[in-house]
């Protein structure tokens, strides 16, 4: 590998694990350890992507995984930060957003028409003339969207995980390190986060002296005592994504999402190096001064041969001897200072020869032709953004840019701190964060390595104190003397633009400027007409020059200005890890797998699986429904009603609570007898219905429909808070499972196992309740009729379902007993003109409507919803559900919410319908005008495609008017 | 040993298939079934000391209700705990959970077939036959399953599929946490098994299931998998 330096460089690689990859068709080499993007400047291959808008050459700007420059294309991951993905074995990279090739892209050519695709451009060319997007949309969105889907991708397991600390401290550099042993030696449970595979941020790769010894020595020493430390918990490679509400913390890794309950947090998340804004600062070989040291340090990896850094402070200067340690011609340092503090570092960049520029500036840096800077153009700076017409230029495959920092202030900000800046130090600080979240490193504006390491002390203190584990006190903020390391102003216009203010979505100096032209002076109008900031990297290297450019345009200083908000997440997170290993509970009674032998075909009813209906042989669907159909209505068939809401009512109050809960009078209900119990909200609209069975003087169990029991109970639950009677009430719905048993045979069945209870229609009947036992099982008998046919509700303690139906399957066989699923059971239950609530009420239904007026007490005192319906019924109803016939053999059968019409006029809408088997022909409930109610009315209703079907308007029941069958 | 199968008895398990299917090898207790072992049963005490999860459904367990329901329950000689959340062993080896002040959970001792809960379930129904007097029985054997989950990696298990920090120096034992288990309400108990970390947790019972296969699938990383009652009964016999 030709840009491979000697140990020990590379803390990060392993020389002994070599690995074989493919880049755009090419084999490379590198090693264990290695990012893509390390390895390939290894070998000398410094084009990585090509750009969003303009398809310019790109490379490594940061080799921390904060830029898009990197982005490329894995084979099951598009958009992948080749400064952050570790090379592997056989591991095939391709470039993206070119056409043709990574090399020479055909779509460069979009770089000379910029000065036609302005700022807002989008915006002004597609808002008129009118229709001009339809000419537009097909060219850009073939342009539009990075990278390339795996359709045919298998997921990865993605995970959650939830960890709670006394405090977690993100971010695992120096400060973080110290703030986490500190925190730990009080006995905190400390969890430290980092995002790189090991701790030690820039003490891995900066220069803090003149040796260049001290960052390794200082991380050994925080090393060993974190290693000390059981009660400190580490995880790199590791992103904390967002910060929410009580110190809520979503932290990333590879394959999993911790969500992480902190008490306290301390941000220690550092900051983020800036670029210098100049003409073609994007240009590969151009990167942050960090970048370069992070190749020599973690990666072993030459940078370049030749270098040239721009600098505003003395961190350039650490770097130059780091690139001239690393056996780099370090052809000059440009540094943009009149008067440069000569510490010891830069002194002994003076010592080691290296020409130094002062009040100088990288103007222009070009290519000659290649995809590679090859020479810059330096120039003395005459004033603020402006330089001397003649400058001079320098050779080098290599510019690094030290020209200042912004704090990675967006977690902070996500948790209520503010980001004020100062004009003295050109700088944005963070203020007013949360009593549980401190700050410390150069996130809070330090930047020596001594006063970060005190400062991380000092937030410990203020963390343990608010734990009590320590009652230290506080010593005041740390100061520094050191000058600011950013440069008020390292942005230098060029008049052939290209002067990159946002690399993501190719924004320059005159963007951000004919913004604030346009009239969009606001940061925040600003960063969405222009889309700055609005890339993948968030505006981690954009938001301090634009709010530089936006203040001086608009007058106002960069604390006024300010930058966007800055919300979760923080860096780019995969489908997986939100879709991930996700809990859709399942709910299924204890019968379920009998149903799934007898062939049922499951469908699910909010978490409950319920049989729709049971596959024969040779029949269809529709054939198999009408099959389990007649079966009740001629012989006797067996429904699963485990999932009916069931709800015990007890107390000395039982029968007044019912009384004031439901519409019907309960105070009379005998002991032994079930009534119709229709639910209503205080709007009088129809919310739920079942029955109430007493089965003592102060014992109901009352039933509900599957989908509103919840309500129901939260409901009873709710009233009784104010009523305060002397009631218990339990939501036993899972404790029971029940069946129907209905048809005409039905007792001839039960009666065979179930010798305890009288089952004549004299001792037992319609509407009546009893305790027996089916077979060993005690259970509670309800003889209702919800499909209009002799039957009985037997509800038994769960896990006795499967033995009761296996017991009333066997009883039932000489009479050939079937089951029967929600499909049949819908059609007997239309047939005999019951409503579901929710399917043939909605949101505005009242009793009277739905005519079930006879289901209301009018000779109470009270009851929920009572008054709106007396109200309701002085005035006319605008309409009402009817049942309707549809003669018309050849006619298409509507489906619910198919209109009712008057000509084109809407007048109502079809609620249910089906074919029904009994009667030969479709019926069905619909909501029509009241002029329509009357029995003989033709209704017309829109039905599949648009086709006007006419019904006939009947009585109700459609079947057994005199319920003589489930009466029998 | 005469192979017993549970779907001859009338009160099963939701699970009792998926035992079958892994082997299982039945033991009766009073007229309920329960898994003895799994295949041979190697192994399983081991299993159930590192990460482990035992089906105990089918065994007796009951609650009571109301306003008088603590002052009933003492009269039948249950010692109570002192405050919400909290469970005490009795010296009858049954457990009482107070999920409220007016709140019992009664869990039988889980290695003999003792007629506690049944007692109780029988004296409740003569003194309060009238429903008035302000104790209300619930039937928590059919409204929730009992499951254990053992062993030294339970807490970090529990913490991919619960948002309580159920770590055992947070959650000590006898502690009950009502919270949410999978997306499913669940109650929680820390009820170590002899020197082994041990939770039962109870949810509804028509999801167990479902919480069943959550459980197998987050322990899955910790090598967890089902044991048998017997395995539970070693732990407490060799501490």
């Amino acid at each position: 590998m030709k840009n491979r330096l000697p140990s020990p460089y590379g803390t990060l690689i392993n020389r002994e694990n070599p690995i074989q990859f493919e880049f755009d068709s090419k084999t490379y080499n590198g090693f264990h350890g290695d990012t893509i993007a390390s390895a390939l400047t290894a070998n000398k291959k410094t084009l990585l992507s090509r750009s969003f808008k303009y398809h310019r050459p790109r490379g490594a700007l940061t080799m921390a995984g904060q830029d898009a420059n990197t982005m490329v294309q894995l084979p099951s991951n598009p958009n992948a930060l080749a400064d952050r993905e570790l090379i592997g074995e056989g591991l095939t990279v391709t470039g993206q957003n070119f056409s043709g090739s990574l090399e020479k892209d055909r779509g460069e050519w979009l770089g000379l028409f910029s000065r036609f695709l302005p700022v807002g451009f989008y915006y002004k060319a597609f808002f008129k003339p009118r229709g001009i997007w339809e000419k537009w949309a097909p060219l850009i969105r073939k342009k539009a969207g990075l990278g390339v889907i795996d359709q045919q991708l298998v997921p990865d397991y993605y995970d959650k995980q939830y960890k709670f600390f006394d405090v977690v401290i993100i971010g695992g550099g120096p400060a973080g390190m110290q703030a986490a042993i500190e925190s730990a030696v009080e006995g905190c449970e400390v969890l430290l986060v980092d995002e790189n595979p090991s701790l030690g941020g820039s003490l891995n790769y900066s220069r803090f002296d003149v040796e260049g010894t001290r960052g390794k020595k200082q991380l050994d020493e925080l090393l060993d005592a974190i290693n000390a430390k059981p009660n400190i918990s580490v995880m790199t490679n590791a992103v904390c994504n967002g910060w929410f509400a009580d110190n809520w913390l979503p932290i990333v890794t590879k394959r999993r999402l911790y969500k992480v309950r902190a008490k306290q947090t301390i941000m220690c998340t550092g900051s983020l190096e800036q670029p210098a804004i100049f003409h073609n600062n994007d240009l590969p070989g151009v990167m942050m001064s960090s970048a370069a040291q992070r190749l020599v340090h973690l990666y072993a990896v030459s940078p370049g041969s030749q270098a040239v850094i721009v600098t505003g402070n003395n961190d350039g200067y650490g770097t130059a001897l780091d690139l001239d340690d690393a056996g780099v011609k370090v052809n000059a340092i440009v540094d943009l200072r009149d008067k440069p503090i000569y510490d010891d570092i830069a002194k002994a960049a003076v010592a080691r020869g290296i020409r130094i520029e002062t009040r100088m500036t990288v103007y222009a840096a070009h290519s000659k032709g290649g995809n590679h800077v090859a020479e810059v153009d330096i120039r003395k700076i005459i004033s603020q953004g402006i330089c001397a017409v003649q400058g001079e230029v320098i050779t080098c495959d290599l510019l690094c840019m030290s020209v200042g920092y912004t704090p990675t202030y967006q977690l902070a900000c996500q948790a209520g701190g503010q980001l004020t800046y100062d004009d003295q130090s050109a700088m944005f600080s963070l203020q007013n964060c949360p009593e549980s979240l401190q700050l410390a490193g150069s996130v809070n504006s330090l930047w020596t390595l001594d006063a970060v390491l005190l400062e991380a002390k000092r937030a410990a203190t203020i963390a343990t104190n608010a734990l009590k584990f320590t009652k230290t006190q506080v010593t005041d903020r740390v100061t520094e003397k050191t000058l600011s390391p950013n440069h008020p102003w390292p942005i230098f216009a060029h008049p052939k633009g290209k002067e990159f203010i946002d690399f993501d979505e190719d924004l320059t100096i005159a963007d951000i400027i004919n913004a604030t032209g346009d009239g969009y002076e606001h940061i925040q109008l600003v960063k969405r007409y222009s889309t700055c900031g609005m890339g993948p990297s968030q505006g981690r290297h954009s938001a301090l020059a634009a709010a530089r450019l936006v203040a001086a345009a608009t007058n106002r200083t960069v604390a006024e200005t300010g930058v966007t908000t800055a919300r979760p997440p923080f860096s780019a997170e995969q489908l997986g890890h939100s879709a991930g290993r996700s809990f859709y509970p399942a709910r299924r009674s204890n019968m379920h797998y009998r149903h799934l032998e007898a062939g049922a075909e499951m469908l699910q009813a909010g978490a409950w699986y319920r049989p729709a209906f049971y596959h024969s042989k040779n029949n269809d669907r529709q054939t198999c429904i009408d099959k389990e159909v007649s079966n009740v209505r001629d012989n006797v068939g067996l429904v699963d009603v485990s999932t009916l809401g069931g709800i015990e009512v007890r107390g000395a109050d039982a029968s007044e609570f019912l009384n004031r809960f439901y519409t019907f009078g309960f105070l009379k209900q005998p002991v032994g007898k079930a009534r119709y119990a229709l639910l209503t909200n205080e709007a009088g609209v129809v919310i739920d219905d079942g029955v109430a069975c007493r089965f003592g003087n102060n014992h109901y169990y009352v039933t509900a429909t599957t989908g509103g029991v919840d309500r129901v109970y939260q409901n009873m639950l709710k009233w009784n808070a104010q009523w305060r009677l002397d009631v218990d009430i339990a939501n036993v719905t899972s404790a029971y499972c029940g069946v129907n048993i209905a048809g005409p045979n039905a007792r001839a069945v039960l009666r065979k196992v179930c010798s305890d209870v009288d089952l004549s229609a004299e001792a037992f009947p319609y509407m009546g309740v009893r305790l027996g036992n089916v077979g060993e099982i005690p259970a509670r008998l309800i003889r209702v009729g919800f499909v209009g046919e002799l039957g009985y509700e037997i509800h038994v303690p769960q896990q006795y379902g499967e033995a009761l139906w296996d017991a009333l399957m066997s009883a039932g066989n000489e009479h050939n007993i079937q089951p029967f699923g929600i499909e049949a059971q819908r059609v007997l239950r239309l047939e005999k003109g019951h409503i579901i609530i929710g399917q043939d009420t909605d949101a505005m239904s009242n009793p009277n409507e739905v005519q079930m007026g006879w289901a209301v007490s009018r000779n109470k005192p009270f009851f929920v919803g009572g008054r709106t319906i007396a109200e309701l019924e002085k005035k006319s109803s605008l309409r009402c559900l009817v049942g309707f016939v549809i003669d018309d053999s050849e006619a298409p059968m509507p489906k619910e919410s198919h209109l009712v019409v008057d000509d084109e006029q809407m007048t109502g809408r079809v609620t249910s319908c089906n074919f029904s088997p009994t009667l030969g022909k479709a019926i069905g409930l619909a909501y029509v005008p009241p002029q329509k109610t009357g029995a003989g009315s033709i209704i017309e209703i829109k039905s599949l495609g648009g086709v006007r079907v006419l019904a006939k308007v009947v009585e109700l029941p459609f079947f057994d008017p005199d319920n003589a069958r489930q009466e029998l | 040993m005469t192979t017993l199968d549970p779907s001859r008895g009338v009160r099963r398990s939701q699970l009792y298939r998926r035992h079958i299917n892994n082997n299982a090898v039945f033991k009766q207790m009073g007229t309920n079934f329960i898994v003895s072992h799994y295949g041979n049963g190697n192994s399983e005490q081991t299993q159930a000391r590192s990460m482990a999860i035992c089906d105990l459904s089918t065994l007796p367990r009951i609650g009571f209700k109301g306003t008088c329901a603590p002052n009933w329950a003492e009269s039948q000689r249950l010692t109570l705990p002192n405050s919400a959340n909290m469970s005490a062993i009795q010296p009858d080896g049954c457990l009482v959970a107070k999920l409220s002040d007016q709140e019992l959970l009664i869990l039988s001792d889980i290695f003999t077939d003792g007629p506690q809960v049944a007692t109780l379930t029988e004296k409740s129904s003569q003194d309060h036959a009238e429903s008035d007097t302000q104790t209300y029985l619930l039937p928590r054997g059919d409204s929730h399953c009992w499951l254990a989950v053992t062993g030294e990696q339970a807490a970090e298990m529990f913490s991919k599929v619960c948002g309580v920090d159920l770590r055992p120096h947070k959650f000590t034992r006898g502690h009950i946490a009502q919270t949410s288990v999978a997306k499913t309400n669940a109650i929680v108990i820390r009820h170590d098994l002899g020197q082994t970390l041990s939770y039962f947790i109870l949810c509804d019972i028509s999801a167990t299931e479902f919480l069943w296969d959550c459980l197998l699938d987050a322990m899955q990383e910790y090598d967890g998998s089902p044991v048998g009652i017997s395995a539970l009964e070693q732990l407490v016999a060799s501490q």
